[in-house]
């Protein structure tokens, strides 16, 4: 049976040109001198017949597995983290996204201050629910009339749920993220002033984290100083939990970067 | 004395209607706040958070027509 010169003469290694448009033409060609009958090729069947190419054909290299395996290193670190979906450290969280995010821009983890970091408010709250209880035995707003008394109590509660939701918000919104190409951390300091810093991973140089006192040690939180090459030179997040792991993500996370930037695929 | 008394009355009830007046300010900031934190950091608990903000605007908002009706 006669062959088609132009496909059986390729050796291995030759440099095949894997353009539809060109393929289609050469196998249609194929086909006619195969059988005496036309064969209709569709382009779903030509794909098939084309040869397999490997990832390196694709524009990709050897070492593009490489940085899969940091991020591969990262997902298996930050795996089972998250307990539920107000917790402090929410891991590839499905709903999250912020202001200023790449459409195609992953983000790894969201974290917020340690839930210990939240006692002191939330005995306050407690503290301030049973307070008018002890009105009984400290008459204080006796010298009122009882019209006064009804509103200084309501009015008491309603500053009791302010408080106790001026906190939460600030827990709640004071976030730091870790996306796959920067770090992102957002801090409302008050009810009107606020902080919006950034950095590239590639312009991290340096991350320690720092954990000190009974209850960080107890509890697993602490801080976390990331130096960087870009505009702010430190940024720290306050007393987040497994500072020792956010460490090693972004080890990782910077090992991915590098590997990017010595194959030149960086974004 | 009842004079005084009358006015006494009356300088507490300005004082309870401006301290409302201010938590209605202060309310109102925690709506905006609420709405400005939202743009930017966007988490599904974030609606509860914008409706607990409003209905602690209607409670400001309540308590002042108290002081003004009630007292």
């Amino acid at each position: 049976m006669p062959r088609a010169k132009d496909l059986d003469t390729i050796a291995p290694d030759d440099m095949v040109s894997t353009t539809p448009s060109v393929s289609v033409h050469k196998l249609k060609k194929h086909h006619k001198t195969k059988t005496a009958t036309e064969i209709p090729v569709s382009p779903s069947v030509i794909p098939s017949l084309l040869p397999v190419r490997s990832p390196q054909d694709e524009g990709g290299s050897p070492t593009r597995s490489a940085d899969l395996k940091y991020r591969q290193k990262v997902y298996e670190l930050i795996k089972d983290k998250t307990a539920w979906p107000l917790s402090a450290f929410l891991a590839r969280p499905k709903v999250f996204n912020f202001d200023g995010q790449n459409e195609d821009e992953e983000i790894l983890l969201v974290l917020r201050r340690h839930w210990f970091t939240n006692l002191h408010w939330i005995f306050l709250t407690i503290a301030m629910l049973i307070g008018p209880m002890f009105l009984k035995y400290v008459p204080l707003l006796s010298s009122f009339s009882a019209k006064y008394q009804f509103v200084f109590i309501l009015f008491w509660y309603l500053l009791t749920f302010a408080i106790t939701f001026e906190h939460f918000l600030s827990w709640y919104f004071n976030v730091f993220i870790i996306t796959e190409e920067r770090v992102i951390d957002i801090d409302f300091y008050n009810l009107l002033d606020k902080k919006y810093s950034e950095a590239e991973l590639a312009m991290i140089q340096d991350v320690t984290s720092k954990q000190g006192g009974v209850s960080q040690t107890v509890f697993d939180y602490g801080d976390v100083l990331i130096q960087t090459a870009a505009e702010i030179p430190v940024i720290k997040i306050d007393q987040i939990p497994n500072p020792n792991l956010i460490v090693q993500i972004l080890q990782q996370m910077r090992g991915e970067e590098r590997q990017e930037e010595l194959e030149g695929r960086q974004k | 004395m009842t004079e005084i008394k009358r006015w006494l009355e009356l300088v507490e009830k300005i004082c309870v209607i401006i301290g409302t007046l201010v938590y209605l300010v202060f309310a109102v900031v925690i709506v905006r706040q609420v709405n400005s934190m939202s743009k930017i950091v966007h988490d599904k608990f974030n609606i509860v958070l914008i409706i607990f903000s409003y209905l602690h605007l209607a409670f400001a908002i309540l308590l002042l027509i108290l002081a003004i009706l009630l007292l």
